[in-house]
């Protein structure tokens, strides 16, 4: 199992786009063109979150930069508190497909952890002013 | 109360002032920063970079536009050296910038006193300002 870094920073994201991944298997197609697929696993993996953050203060793009040194980069998972998540609240809550909590944002609903998928990326805009660029990936920790 | 009309305005650059300035304007913006998050309804901002820019048309009596001019008609390559100080007065009032003339047109028509006009951008800040 990966070490846990500490939560997300509890800031509301500009845009947020997620794909909720998919399951482990492997498809077949014959030469006739008939496809047999075989699934390998009940838990869809590879969720991405992307989230955008425009125009936000240093001290907040800071948050998210010593966040990301402190999960020692792509190599740790970590929480997603509820302010990345909001904004969606009748799409985030009730997912009734879910044995656990229903939230279709979050990844431990589906045994999945997020972990920084690559770098953010830090844009600056003007003195104080800068725009962040966070790409989460949820897998299956071991 | 005083107002104010074209008899009042002057046109200075580099400390000395611009003769038969027909007229002259300025506009300053500041982009704006869009803040908006997911959970609001409304769109909200934050100042962004401020752009100042005017114009001047100046009736070409003798060499009176003459040095506007030269500053990007002429035959060497514009440079930082052609950064002027431009001062638009009103009265006792004024603005005061550093500028660079981006634009100059000179026009001479049939029954018309010829003239120039142009177009500059200030650099920085003003650096005085009494409205």
């Amino acid at each position: 199992m990966s070490t846990q870094g500490p939560d997300f920073p509890n800031l509301v994201p500009t845009a947020r786009s997620m794909s909720p991944g998919d399951f482990a298997g492997k498809t077949f197609r014959s030469q006739s063109g008939i496809e047999a697929r075989v699934q390998y696993g009940n838990k869809a993996f590879d969720k991405t979150m992307d989230l955008e953050y425009s125009n936000i203060t240093e001290t907040d793009a800071a948050l998210i930069h010593d966040h990301y040194l402190a999960c020692n980069g792509t190599l740790y998972y970590f929480g997603l508190v509820e302010a990345p998540k909001s904004g969606n609240s009748t799409f985030h809550l009730g997912d009734s497909n879910s044995t656990n909590t229903s939230n279709r944002y979050s990844s431990a609903p589906f045994g999945l952890r997020y972990r920084y998928a690559e770098p953010p990326q830090f844009n600056s805009v003007k003195p104080g002013r800068m725009s962040v660029t966070v790409k989460l990936i949820g897998v299956l920790d071991s | 109360m005083t107002y104010y009309s074209g008899k009042d305005g002057t046109l200075t650059y580099n400390g000395s002032q611009v003769a038969k300035v027909s007229n002259w304007s300025i506009s300053s913006t500041v982009d704006t920063l869009e803040t908006t998050v997911l959970t609001e309804s409304d769109r909200s901002y934050v100042p962004g970079l401020r752009t100042i820019s005017g114009s001047a048309t100046v009736f070409y009596y003798d060499d009176a536009p003459k040095s506007l001019l030269e500053r990007v008609v002429k035959t060497a390559v514009v440079s930082e050296s052609d950064i002027l100080t431009i001062k638009l007065g009103w009265g006792t009032k004024y603005i005061q910038g550093s500028c660079i003339i981006t634009s100059a047109e000179l026009s001479c028509a049939v029954g018309e006193v010829m003239q120039a006009s142009i177009q500059f951008q200030f650099t920085g800040a003003p650096t005085g300002v009494t409205l």
